[in-house]
């Protein structure tokens, strides 16, 4: 373990909270600030959490992936195509509607790896080309599709802009939820609660399982493993589907858990953060959900400064241009990956096709 | 170092041989082209759409009318300088994913240069020198913004690919800074995130009265002669594209290899800085927040369709451009959504990057061309 | 082979052209616009999409009454991606000879000018452009130009009120597009200052706190939703209990995470009880701006030879409590009541200027 690393992130988490208690004291109890700080750093961490999870299942088996984010824009779509259908044209009521949402968004997620596996394994496609054609079809297909089916007279509800059935209900961890003001941040919706158990699955897996040791020999050394009797290429295969499914979930964060519509383009970026959150922690799964929340606690920070805005003291009347801590997470990661602060040691065969 | 001989001297047979080859090049990405648009076609059908009349609104839009060609330059000439930054970081085994942020970054120092230069120097400039200052400062912003990551990709080994990633959110997040304070236009009726309007003696008029095409294309297409010259004519381009091709035997080879990375990924900076350069004193006499959304990955797609050639690179700007500024006619003419033309967009790259889908297809035989960018993030 | 090869490429290229070019009967069903009998009205978006369940459809719906009013013959759109082509779109129309050109948004504020000053004979409808002479606009105002405004100020001051009537914790949340565009800002200063008449008139002191998404360019600002309902659970975690959704897509995202919670949503622009069904439940009421009628109606004078140029102003006013109507109490409706007739005839002021004064 890189207790170094974790250092620094707990130590970047601490001076973002104490920066925003400190001028929001007088309009709000620190314990209500910090509370609501954790929530929103938890919430916006999920798809970020998820994308890194999906990088790290592709990467530690030798396929790069930054397609994360039009997998995610892909599945945030279909998934949320699938709520609306069930709902205005099945009649299904909002939690089964929502649920086969989720699921549809986990296999387009899958679908979108599979095509990348097949581009990036069997067609030995430049694996970062193939990611990038991921992401613009996504957005080409999801934006076309959006307007299509939703407006004109051509559409499949006739002209109505359906509403979606609604987002998944948020579940209350039992007694944990019923503390007092700290019990908010145990009131959080399926997919958060998801993503946080991925975290320890995937840790558990990789390193503790036979399927997680065949994964990082196929990507740090595919060479020996196909001596073993390791199947390279269906090992890939299968990891690559499986980060997918993750990145799918992930993408369902934003139209089935976080709000009831979709947007083009609304993923924002927030595919790359994921990459940026793994190689952040060193694609060791624990590692990256911690980066996660550096990136989600930096956003917090930029809404709670807006909040707190005219209570900021002028002498850091700079902290008012949220842009300015916004940088913040971008550099911290650069710094990491070039070795400047602590040190990236990614999977040895990451990127390469392999050949027989 | 000896010049590299190229293999087309002139000669009798010279002619037919690089037509031979260069028909052999193209053969491909027309091929994906025509594809996609197929596809494209039958997408629209299937929304109950009629694809001749879509695809005519946008040929005529794109080139029906003077105007029509006039707007389709204006559109190629940003795609054909960041085209070509991507292309010449491909050529050096880089892959700059930048360019978004290095336009921006450009944009930003020419609109600088155009509107607070002659206040400092309290004297006005000529616009024979201050137009060339402009795009220079322009240029020189995208080449450090670009040299950034290319000196740590040689010297500490960190991907170019993340951190030109990382380089565009911080890119981003500064020109929002800088426009919505230090650089903010103070005109009591601005109302936007923009910076003043520059100096009169930065503005690049506009040749024709009534049209909106501008000197920037034409040095675009000078500037892709010029690349093509530097890359495939000179010891800095043989040095640059041996290193992209295997640079252990660039190493051997005498190359200072670390130095020659820089150089590629400023000289790709420098050329998307050009392109918001451009747009800035010859289109739009300012810099404006969200301009630029979405240059960066057309421009990968642009330099892979056009094979990293500035030839190749030119056309396909034009033929994205064309698509551009030719989709407003066509959902006018036939209420086909605009986004089409992207799913066109990503369907030409799947089939320029996946050429074995198209050469299955038409029974092209392959030859071994195939370009591994990729190795690793690099530890 | 090689020969294959050749043949093959020339067949492509020739059929590449075709497709282009060729193929196909009559364009579209468009009639020609350019005759005099034939009535068309076009629309030219700001950057966005006309089914943005906001700004950009209510101007489309302005267009789309009209046609169904039998005022206009023939409407059509054109949706603007990139800022800079505002110029390209509106010239498509009037190359085309439409009669009248709706250029939804302030953004266009300029462009309208300029295409009206060069078509005299075309009338242009301005949405949310505040054209009044000055050093950029010296020939104003123009007989075929009319900016279509409202005063948001007075829409926002009106739910500012209600919304601290019906708080329970006396904290109210606003989440906004950019404050670039002064019809949001109004929206948000209207709110805090009506919250503010609320207080002085029933003695509490309620805290009102508007965030602005003014750190993405205009291309994402009314177009994040996600960023909307996060930044209102924030809002909702410090004890807020009414949020009021200011600016497309941004805003929605607001007020349906306020109605997810079980709290309070108010919307904006059109009586959003019918367009955000997601938040029909919880929604309170909407800061109406209603803009087809208006824009129906400045259609419907251009066809008759009536029309105004200059400011038109639009109605203020505040949609009805719908699924809510059980929670507001008798007595604040007829205090809402008195507030619109004083708004409207100018008895209440809300004392905020149109545009946000410089820093």
């Amino acid at each position: 373990m890189d207790w170094r690393r974790f250092g620094i992130i707990a130590l970047v988490i601490i001076i973002l909270f104490s920066a925003v208690v400190l001028i929001g004291k007088s309009q709000n109890s620190p314990i209500v600030i910090i509370t609501s700080m954790l929530a929103t750093t938890i919430a916006v961490a999920t798809p970020l959490t998820l994308g890194a999870l999906c990088g790290i299942y592709c990467e530690r088996a030798g396929v790069v992936n930054i397609g994360i984010e039009g997998m995610m824009l892909g599945a945030a779509f279909f998934g949320w195509l699938a709520s609306i259908y069930m709902n205005t044209l099945f009649h299904f009521s909002l939690m089964p509607s929502v649920i086969v949402g989720v699921i549809v968004a986990v296999l387009t997620g899958g679908l979108f790896a599979l095509l990348h596996a097949a581009l990036s394994i069997t067609f030995k496609v430049d694996q970062i080309i193939s990611g990038t054609v991921i992401n613009i079809l996504a957005i080409g297909i999801t934006g076309f599709l959006n307007r299509q089916m939703f407006f004109g007279s051509g559409s499949v509800f006739g002209g109505n802009v359906p509403s979606a059935p609604g987002v998944l209900p948020s579940i209350r961890i039992p007694l944990l939820a019923d503390i007092p003001t700290f019990g908010r941040m145990f009131d959080q919706q399926p997919i958060t609660i998801a993503a946080l158990v991925l975290v320890f699955v995937t840790h558990y897996v990789m390193f503790y399982t036979r399927w997680g040791l065949r994964t990082r020999a196929v990507g740090e050394h595919p060479r020996a493993a196909d001596t073993v009797g390791i199947n390279v290429i269906r090992m890939r295969y299968a990891n690559v589907l499986i980060g997918g499914c993750l990145a799918g979930l992930g993408g369902a964060y934003f139209t089935l858990q976080s709000v009831p519509s979709f947007q083009p383009l609304m993923t924002n970026g927030r595919g790359f953060i994921a990459l940026a959150a793994m190689i952040f922690g060193n694609w060791s799964p624990i590692g990256a959900w911690l980066a996660a929340l550096v990136f989600g606690a930096a956003q917090a920070l930029q809404i709670n400064l807006q909040f707190f805005r005219e209570l900021i003291p002028p002498q850091l009347a700079f902290l008012q241009n949220a842009y300015v801590v916004g940088l913040a997470p971008y550099i911290l990661t650069m710094l990491i990956l070039t070795g400047i602060v602590g040190k990236t040691i990614p999977p040895a065969a990451d990127g390469i096709p392999y050949e027989k | 170092m000896r010049q590299p001989t190229e293999p087309f001297e002139a000669s009798p047979s010279s002619l037919r041989r690089f037509l031979h080859a260069a028909l052999d090049a193209m053969l491909v990405p027309l091929l994906a082209v025509l594809t996609a648009i197929l596809v494209g076609g039958i997408i629209i059908t299937l929304v109950g759409g009629n694809p001749f009349n879509a695809y005519r609104g946008l040929f005529g839009g794109a080139f029906g009318s003077l105007k029509a060609l006039s707007e389709t330059a204006v559109w190629a000439t940003p795609y054909i300088f960041a085209g070509l930054a991507v292309a010449v970081a491909f050529k050096g085994g880089l892959f700059n994913i930048g360019a978004e942020g290095q336009l921006a970054f450009g944009a930003v120092a020419a609109a600088w240069v155009g509107y607070a230069l002659p206040g400092l120097l309290t004297t006005d400039l000529p616009a024979f020198i201050h137009v060339p200052l402009a795009i220079g400062a322009g240029m020189l912003a995208g080449a450090i913004w670009g040299a950034i990551p290319g000196a740590l990709k040689a010297y500490t080994g960190g991907h170019e690919v993340i951190n030109t990633i990382m380089m565009n959110y911080i890119a981003l997040n500064i020109t929002s800074f800088l426009l919505n304070g230090p650089m903010r236009d103070p005109d009591p009726l601005n109302l936007s995130a923009r910076t003043p309007e520059i100096a009169a003696s930065a503005q690049f008029q506009p040749p024709f009265e009534g049209l909106r095409f501008h000197w920037g294309f034409v040095l675009a297409l000078v500037v892709a002669v010029i690349i093509w010259w530097l890359v495939w004519k000179t010891t800095i381009g043989f040095e640059i594209r041996t290193t992209g091709a295997n640079p252990d035997a660039a190493k051997y080879a005498g190359i200072n290899v670390k130095r020659t990375i820089v150089l590629s990924m400023a000289l790709s900076g420098m050329l998307a800085g050009m392109a918001g350069a451009i747009e800035v004193t010859a289109l739009n006499y300012r810099h404006e927040l969200g301009f630029s959304v979405g240059y960066g990955f057309d421009s990968i797609a642009i330099a892979l369709l056009g094979k990293n050639h500035p030839l190749g690179v030119v056309l396909a700007a034009i033929l994205f451009a064309a698509m551009r500024n030719g989709a407003t006619r066509m959902q006018f003419l036939t209420q086909i959504p605009i986004d089409i033309i992207s799913v066109i967009q990503g369907l030409i790259l799947l089939f320029v990057a996946a050429d074995v889908i198209v050469r299955y297809i038409y029974r092209v035989r392959a030859r071994e061309d195939r370009v591994v960018l990729t190795r690793g993030w690099g530890g | 082979m090689k020969k294959l090869y050749f043949v093959m490429a020339a067949v492509l290229v020739a059929s590449m052209l075709l497709t282009a070019c060729g193929g196909g009967g009559g364009a579209a069903t468009a009639p020609d616009c350019t005759k005099s009998d034939v009535f068309c009205a076009g629309l030219v978006t700001d950057t966005g999409k006309v089914d943005d369940k906001s700004f950009n459809q209510g101007c489309w719906e302005g267009l789309q009454a009209a046609k169904t009013a039998g005022d206009a013959d023939w409407i059509q759109y054109v949706e603007t991606t990139d800022s800079k082509d505002y110029d390209k779109n509106i010239a498509i129309f009037t190359d085309a000879g439409y009669d009248v050109i709706v250029t939804c948004g302030f953004n266009l504020t300029n462009q309208t000018y300029e295409a009206a000053k060069k078509n005299p004979n075309i009338s242009f409808i301005g949405v949310d452009q505040f054209l009044l002479q000055d050093d950029a606009h010296p020939d104003l105002p123009l007989a075929n130009l009319t900016g279509l405004v409202y005063n948001e100020d007075q829409s926002g001051f009106l739910v500012g009120a209600l919304g601290a009537w019906v708080s329970k914790s006396h904290k109210l949340g606003g989440v906004a597009g950019t404050d670039l565009v002064p019809p949001v800002w109004r929206y948000g200063e209207g709110y805090k200052a009506g919250a503010a008449y609320a207080d002085q008139m029933s003695g509490t002191t309620t805290e009102v706190t508007v965030v602005y998404h003014s750190d993405v360019g205009f291309d994402k600002t009314f177009d994040d939703p996600e960023w909307g309902a996060t930044t209102a659970n924030s809002m909702m975690d410090k004890g807020v209990d009414v949020i009021f959704g200011i600016g497309g897509k941004t805003g929605n995202g607001g007020v349906i995470a306020a109605a997810q919670r079980g709290l309070y949503g108010i919307g904006v622009d059109a009586d959003q009880y019918f367009t955000m069904t997601e938040a029909q439940s919880r929604l309170l009421s909407s800061a109406m701006k209603p803009l087809p009628p208006p824009i129906a109606e400045l259609i419907k004078a251009a066809k008759a030879g009536s029309f105004p140029g200059g400011l038109f102003f639009g109605p203020a006013g505040y949609a009805p409590f719908h699924d809510l109507d059980g929670e507001v109490s008798a007595e604040i409706k007829a205090q809402m009541e008195e507030l619109l007739a004083g708004i409207l005839d100018g008895s209440i002021k809300t004392n905020v200027p149109p545009v946000k004064p410089a820093e």
